[in-house]
């Protein structure tokens, strides 16, 4: 039994996981989430700046990492579009662009934006570094136009923007090291002030930036999202997905301490 | 003359480059300026490079009936439907939308969403408590395990209702993240950026060539 135990096949842990997923989904279990500083500190920036301001916000994730981050860019889109910030958008990753586009249009549909007056969308342009250095210049001499083809010219929100310098904070929505480009390239460069919203796997990468004050606040993995969606006060997808991700944790660390007391038992005995 | 040209002209921008880093001179942020853009026009180059590697790569799995060659196929299809489509019509093409949507999308989301699984399975293996290392490790892993989800909290409370610690399951996840993970990853960045520093100088100077190919 303790043998088993200590080398359980590996299919009944995939069915144990299975079943953390669909249980709690299916019971619609609600857990309350309580705020942790760095997700705070990011909302507050936002909420303190005066209509009119601008924010950048970069989709830097490919499908993959869609459930996590997508949740925080509809928060962050909803309490830019309710406050009058207008949102300039675009992605230094080519899988980014359909992504980016479609809940651009979700979120603007939902909140009434209007394309070209309270948000942009640049679309994508290869060489993450020549991109953020060369907006850091002139946001025009990297993207002539927007995604939908439009001359930057042309568009109403663009008109007294040339580059970092009228861009109040950046918001890299990133699942690659692409948040330490934007520090290196942009805030170091040009004093873009930069906030970050990562992939659970990269949440501890981050808290050096943080401590040098270097990111402005950081929103963490799936945990961030549900936050962001309470202090905005528009529960979605990262209510739901967090309270799932609970019960496989809980599971994962049931899992580790099972195998380590069947592990101590069975060692004792052989002894 | 083949290693020279590139060893030249990689010493005269490397130079140039530092040198505009400390002048605050209009003609030098021009140049910074005009280096910046022609750089971005040489973007796009490496894409091209990529798709010709990997073609290339392909057709020789397919050529030398290598292991899983006839997947090397469907790689084929893939490119080749989604450049027919995406070129000529854009990206936001109906079709080309399509296609990314509901194939792209739930193949890349269904890969990434199988690592749990095997996360799980693997912590189970993994995570014993054989030395003091792998228990550091393992306490370390269930608190922010803990801390990164809310019913941690409930179970954090519940088991340390009677402790001065109550209601810290996050507090104690932030402190291993701020504290001990902190002082190691700032270590790294540093070990990386001495290390890139050194390197880059190297290349400026042309002593180190493997850059260039060919091994020296």
């Amino acid at each position: 039994m303790l043998t088993k135990l200590v080398s359980m096949d590996r299919r009944i842990v995939f069915i144990l996981v299975a079943l953390a997923v669909i249980v709690p989904m299916l019971l619609h279990v609600s857990l309350p989430v309580s705020t942790s500083e760095p997700t705070q500190k990011l909302y507050d920036f936002v909420e303190a700046l005066p209509a009119g301001s601008t924010i950048m916000l970069a989709f830097d994730y490919g499908p993959s990492s869609f459930p996590e981050l997508s949740p925080m860019a509809k928060a962050l889109l909803k309490q830019c579009f309710d406050k009058d910030i207008g949102v300039i958008a675009i992605t230094l990753v080519v899988d980014g662009t359909t992504l980016a586009s479609t809940l651009l249009e979700e979120v603007a549909e939902e909140k009434d934006a209007v394309n070209g007056e309270d948000f942009v969308f640049l679309g994508f342009r290869p060489g993450a570094t020549q991109v953020i250095l060369g907006m850091g210049t002139e946001i025009k001499s990297v993207f002539e136009t927007d995604y939908y083809g439009k001359k930057l010219d042309e568009i109403p929100m663009m008109k007294n923007i040339t580059n970092y310098d009228q861009i109040d904070i950046l918001v890299d929505l990133a699942s690659s090291n692409t948040t330490e480009a934007w520090i290196i390239y942009a805030n170091v460069q040009y004093n873009l002030k930069i906030a970050a919203g990562v992939t659970g796997v990269m949440v501890s990468q981050m808290f050096p930036y943080l401590q040098t004050g270097q990111l402005k606040g950081l929103m963490s993995g799936i945990l961030g999202a549900a936050e962001y969606e309470d202090l905005v006060g528009v529960p979605g997808k990262g209510k739901q997905y967090i309270n799932v991700n609970s019960f496989v944790h809980l599971l994962i660390v049931l899992l580790v301490v099972i195998g380590n007391i069947a592990y101590f038992i069975q060692r004792e005995r052989e002894e | 003359m083949k290693r020279l040209v590139p060893l030249v002209l990689c010493f005269i921008f490397g130079i140039v480059m530092i040198i505009t880093q400390f002048s605050p001179h209009p003609y030098s942020k021009r140049v910074y300026e005009e280096v910046v853009s022609g750089a971005l026009i040489i973007s796009p180059f490496a894409l091209v490079l990529a798709t010709i590697t990997l073609i290339q790569t392909h057709a020789t799995r397919i050529r030398r009936r290598a292991d899983h060659w006839p997947y090397s196929y469907i790689v084929f299809a893939g490119l080749i439907t989604m450049v027919i489509i995406g070129v000529p019509l854009g990206p936001k093409d109906p079709v080309f939308e399509w296609l990314y949507n509901n194939v792209q999308v739930p193949m890349d989301a269904t890969m990434f969403s199988l690592l749990a699984f095997f996360i799980a399975s693997a912590a189970y293996r993994a995570f014993r408590a054989r030395t003091t290392e792998a228990t550091l490790l393992l306490v370390t892993a269930l608190i922010v395990m803990l801390g990164n989800v809310p019913v941690g909290d409930l179970i954090w409370n519940t088991i340390m209702s009677w402790t001065p610690w109550a209601d810290q399951a996050s507090a104690a996840r932030e402190w291993v993240l701020d504290n001990p993970n902190l002082s190691a990853r700032r270590g790294i960045i540093l070990g990386v950026s001495l290390g890139v520093i050194s390197q880059s100088v190297r290349i400026i100077l042309g002593i180190e060539r493997s850059y260039l190919g060919g091994g020296d």
